[in-house]
């Protein structure tokens, strides 16, 4: 694979050619990107993955319907809810069975403040990678506590495995929802100051604005999807426009890139739309722990989970895009097949396409500004 | 590239406001306390007792109440989970829990194990702090001494499971950092050569393959 | 099963008499090295910098030769001494300010307040593999380091750290300060070029263009206060200032005080401090110039980036911020205590020494605290941003300043009340912008819902 790019990019009798990870710690994880330069601007940047695949789908295949639900924790380890619900979702499908309110609501619940989570980390991140290393530290701050809910949630801070095929694992624990409003009103203020901060700070803008603009056809065409295609001022969001779960009860805005400080679909409008949906977010949480139904939290699943055969789809808003599942049963204890479509995988297509003509530095602003993560590019 | 003087001084000015926000939130937070919880030795309390209920570490077995039932092998999708079930010889009608291991080395902690227990035996407790030197010290044996089946009263309304980690901790007390490894695997075969008289297997041979075998993965 | 026997009682507090016994030795090593070896170094510096003029009676040319030579090697020791060690404090407090900055506990283990920490990275460095890549320039190589040290070595010379202690107060200060910071320059254009790799390269001409292309602001914003003093002489510029604020020539003159913006804007670019450090961004590919260095070749470039906070900020304080200059303290006083030349000064001059270098660290440290300040505070400028910030902005703003100072200085001679007046009136109005700005970060404190709490360290 690296020698067929290397040839590709030593066909136009280039010389720069240098690599760009896989061990960078501004590439988000393990990627490696082979960039042809011509002194500070680039020429070709073609993203080289597979560092850390682990076959995540192909476990799928074998460890039957309930026992993966660890594993696509391990997809998506930044934002973790998000691969679980669209898992149990493509099941619940295959297997017709309804998942009862209080679970959709929990579920949501819980997603929203994955997102948040997942987001603290992407504009910090970004942050960091263009030099400033207090709002990453801040975010993360702020992301501690959304690891504490998680905690007393399910038990975990990372690899949640909260849902499960027709539900939820736990109800809420005693205390949760004040202790959830509290975080929310705190991180309400917190927004307010991280806009201060960072933000609007205007080193930060020149760094962004109008650097690494995705026009709004070509990020379609590539198949973007999540903030990178709202950032470029396409309104398209899976929880209004193809709502599942309890987001249709919700009310909600969706941030749509619109060249905030510079031009529509640039860095800044990326990094922008991503602080806007984490207080959308904090809106949903608020209203779904107001309005959360009483009942069940978990539907009556068989205890060997066996569905026909047949195949079911779901796609869910995740953090990074939209992830969708295909699942494959052929009436066995174990699918037959597990796909899953993550956002970060498509997004490593566009670098080849914008990459031309920016500079070094911007090239690390546009990998920041896609929020990708590597274990979802790999699996 | 032409530049009017008003968005000249605009430009300007932006960079002194953002820098004064900037700087004014970078102060404030020096005036506020941190967050970082100085582990280990600079904790009000224990980081154990601070965590929820819910968390999942290490997994504890009651051997008391498990009715070797089998469901948590089964659940595990890794397949860190051996039992082994046999028939007491000494009475035909119970069932011997001969061998439960959990490697928690192996283990993710998602906790699939813990629900379908019929009693409660299995459960994640709150510990999670067991670095060893060996990775074998991390494969913890529930039946050493083979125990028999819980036979579940047809009108159970609960399972007396004994207080949550207190089988757990003094495992964990046992294995100190740099205790040596368990004897899983037999001793080497002593070196025969014609002039030295063989070496007993036990304490010299021991020792070997603790060390040598460190990185073998143990197939429970 | 690994909890310490530490927990119960207060966090922190060390129970057993061992431990106690432990902890109060480390915090003795720590004072010893954190207050004894600077605390050394600046007592050198006090003793031996006025001694050096000194005659004693009856001593022949040859032997006070001599003895001004030795003193003078002496003298050269303790600084380039002193340079390293305020290098590695400010490596530690910078550290400490950072992790407070950022919600954290910084560096807290090694020494009391983690201040020994610099000393494990330094003995780290130094006992890692000197590599020198195989087609490495071997000679250019293993030189560029110490270009970049003399050139931090020497600006050294013409600190004034007090009313006499300077190493040599040329006459030409001002000068020789601005050309040997570009000594630099050349080390990094060699560490680039010899480490023969791509990145080394791009690394080091970016670098060597940054530190270029400021070195014109900020000689010509230095070149105001040298206006407003009529010389260039460092110990002269502080003598033409005053000891309290409105005396200071940043607050004399409207233009000064841009200057002085000017200049430390300037002086950040040229230190590759963020937000300029895009040559050494560690989120960059490699550590441009640095990247092939390592062990104590490396450690050399960090000694002079940190030591070079200590350098900039004493020459901003300096140029502006009236230097050693005692309130309450004219030259009367100084000239009253010294009697007669050539003798050894009495107790009272040197109290007054130490007074006026107690005054001039304070200072640079309030200016050095700025620096690390707006460090972790803003992102880092991009290449060619940096170069528009510093032709389109920075120069013409020097220009101007540099004219203005010129009429200014004519306003000046003909009504000295002008320069009060503007003192008075630019001191009162920096009162009441930090007074807003003081009171804005203790809004951020209550709006953010949390409390002024210095605890946790």
């Amino acid at each position: 694979m690296e020698r067929l790019i290397l040839r590709r990019l030593q066909a136009d009798g280039e010389e720069m050619i240098l690599n760009f990870g896989p061990q960078h710690p501004s590439t988000h994880g393990v990627i490696n990107f082979m960039v042809e330069t011509d002194g500070e601007v680039i020429r070709k940047a073609i993203p080289d993955v597979g560092y850390l695949h682990r076959s995540i789908e192909k476990i799928g295949e074998q460890v039957g319907y309930p026992g993966f639900m660890p594993f696509t924790d391990r997809i998506d380890y930044v934002a973790a809810m998000f691969p679980n619900e669209g898992y149990a979702i493509a099941v619940e499908r295959l297997l017709q069975v309804e998942v009862p309110p209080r679970a959709q609501w929990l579920r949501a619940i819980s997603c929203e403040l994955c997102r948040i989570a997942s987001h603290l980390i992407s504009v910090g991140t970004m942050a960091m990678d263009i030099g400033a290393f207090t709002p990453m530290l801040h975010g993360v701050r702020e992301r501690e506590t959304v690891n504490d809910l998680m905690e007393a949630l399910c038990g975990s801070r990372l690899t949640y495995n909260y849902h499960r095929i027709g539900g939820v694992a736990f109800d809420l624990p005693e205390g949760w929802r004040d202790r959830t409003l509290r975080f929310l009103d705190h991180f309400d203020r917190f927004l307010v100051e991280f806009d201060r901060l960072i933000s609007f700070n205007e080193v930060f803008v020149k760094r962004l604005a109008g650097v690494a603009i995705i026009p709004a056809p070509l990020a379609v065409d590539y198949g973007l999807s999540g903030p990178n295609l709202r950032g470029s001022g396409v309104d398209f969001d899976l929880r209004r426009d193809m709502p599942y779960a309890a987001y249709p009860h919700f009310r909600f805005q969706i941030p749509v890139g619109k060249g905030f400080v510079g031009t529509v679909g640039d860095a800044f409008d990326r990094f922008y739309v991503r602080c806007l949906e984490m207080a959308e977010s904090s809106k949903i949480v608020r209203q779904a722990l107001e309005s959360l139904p009483d009942g069940e939290y978990m539907a009556k699943v068989p205890r060997r989970i066996k569905p026909e055969p047949g195949e079911a789809m779901s796609r869910v808003e995740s953090a990074r895009g939209e992830m969708a599942y295909y699942v494959v049963s052929d009436g066995t204890e174990k699918a037959a097949r597990v796909r899953v479509r993550t956002g970060s995988f498509t997004a490593m297509g566009i670098v080849d396409a914008i990459s031309p003509g920016l500079m070094v530095a911007d090239l690390v602003a546009l990998i920041a500004s896609l929020d990708v993560v590597a274990p979802e590019i790999d699996r | 590239m032409a530049q009017n003087v008003r968005a000249y001084a605009a430009a300007v000015g932006t960079t002194v406001r953002s820098i004064w926000h900037g700087m004014s939130v970078t102060l404030s937070h020096l005036l506020r306390r941190p967050v970082t919880v100085q582990y280990p030795d600079r904790t009000p309390l224990p980081v154990r007792d601070t965590l929820p209920a819910r968390y999942r570490g290490f997994l504890e077995v009651d051997p008391a109440i498990c009715t070797g039932c089998q469901a948590c092998e089964r659940a595990c999708p890794i397949n860190c989970i051996a039992i082994t079930l046999e028939k007491d010889p000494a009475n035909p009608k119970q069932r011997l829990v001969t061998q439960f291991d959990i490697d928690e080395a192996k283990c993710m902690y998602c906790g699939l194990c813990v629900e379908p227990c019929p009693t409660g035996s299995i459960q994640h407790t709150r510990e999670f702090e067991a670095s060893s030197a060996d990775l074998r010290t991390l494969t913890f044996r529930w039946a050493e001494k083979p125990f028999p089946v819980y036979k579940v009263a047809k009108d159970a309304t609960y399972y007396p499971r004994a207080p949550l980690g207190s089988i757990l901790r003094p495992m964990l007390e046992a294995r100190r950092w740099d205790a040596r490894g368990p004897e899983f695997l037999p001793p080497e075969p002593p070196k025969v050569t014609p002039d030295a008289p063989p070496r007993a297997p036990g304490a010299a041979g021991a020792a070997a393959p603790s060390r040598a075998a460190a990185g073998k993965e143990h197939k429970p | 099963m690994n909890q310490p026997a530490a927990l119960p009682g207060a966090p922190g507090a060390p129970t057993s008499p061992a431990a106690r016994r432990r902890a109060r030795a480390v915090l003795g090593l720590t004072l010893a090295v954190g207050v004894g070896l600077p605390g050394l170094l600046f007592g050198l510096i006090v003793a031996l910098t006025p001694l050096r003029t000194v005659v004693p009676a009856g001593w022949s040319e040859g032997q006070v030769f001599l003895l001004h030579a030795v003193g003078l090697a002496v003298l050269a020791v303790v600084l380039v001494t002193f340079g390293a060690v305020v290098s590695g404090i400010t490596v530690w407090w910078e550290m400490r300010v950072f992790a407070r900055m950022s919600s954290r506990v910084g560096y807290n283990r090694v020494g009391a307040g983690g201040f020994l920490q610099w000393v494990a990275d330094a003995v780290k460095l130094l006992l890692k593999e000197d590599l020198v890549p195989a087609d490495a320039d071997a000679v250019l190589f293993r030189a560029a380091p110490y270009f970049v040290i003399v050139g931090f070595a020497l600006t050294f010379v013409v600190l004034p750290f007090g009313e006499s202690l300077v190493a040599a107060d040329l006459n030409v200060g001002v000068l020789y300060v601005l050309s040997v910071t570009a000594l630099v320059v050349v080390g990094i254009l060699i560490a680039g070029w010899s480490s023969n790799s791509k990145w080394s390269l791009f690394g080091g001409m970016r670098s060597a263009a940054q530190v270029i292309s400021y070195e014109i602001p900020a000689g010509l914003a230095a070149m105001v206060p040298v206006l407003m003093a009529g010389t260039l002489s460092m110990q002269d510029m502080i003598r033409a200032q005053g000891a309290w604020p409105w005396e200071w020539n940043v607050f004399t003159n409207p233009f000064a005080l841009v200057a002085f913006v000017v200049f430390f804007i300037a002086q950040l670019a040229e230190g590759n401090r963020t937000p300029f450090d895009l040559p050494e961004a560690e989120s960059e590919l490699v550590a441009g110039y640095l990247s092939e260095y390592s062990s104590f070749r490396f450690a050399i470039y960090f000694l002079v980036e940190f030591g070079n906070l200590w350098v900039m900020s004493a020459i901003a304080v300096t140029l502006f911020l009236g230097g050693w200059q005692v309130p309450f303290v004219g030259p009367e006083v100084y000239a009253a205590a010294r009697g007669a030349p050539g003798s050894i000064p009495g107790a009272g001059w040197w109290g007054l020494q130490v007074l006026s270098m107690v005054v001039f660290v304070v200072k640079t440290l309030a200016v050095l605290n700025l620096i690390v300040w707006i460090r972790w505070t803003l992102p880092r400028i991009r290449v060619d941003q940096m170069m528009s910030l510093c032709w389109k902005y920075l120069v013409p703003f020097a220009f101007a300043c540099f004219v203005g100072t010129l009429f200014w200085q004519l306003l000046v001679t003909a009504a000295p009340w002008a320069a009060r007046a503007t003192g008075y009136a630019l001191t009162a109005g920096f009162l009441v912008t930090a007074f807003f700005f003081l009171r804005l970060t203790l809004r951020n404190v209550s709006a953010a819902g949390d409390r002024v709490d210095l605890t946790n360290w």
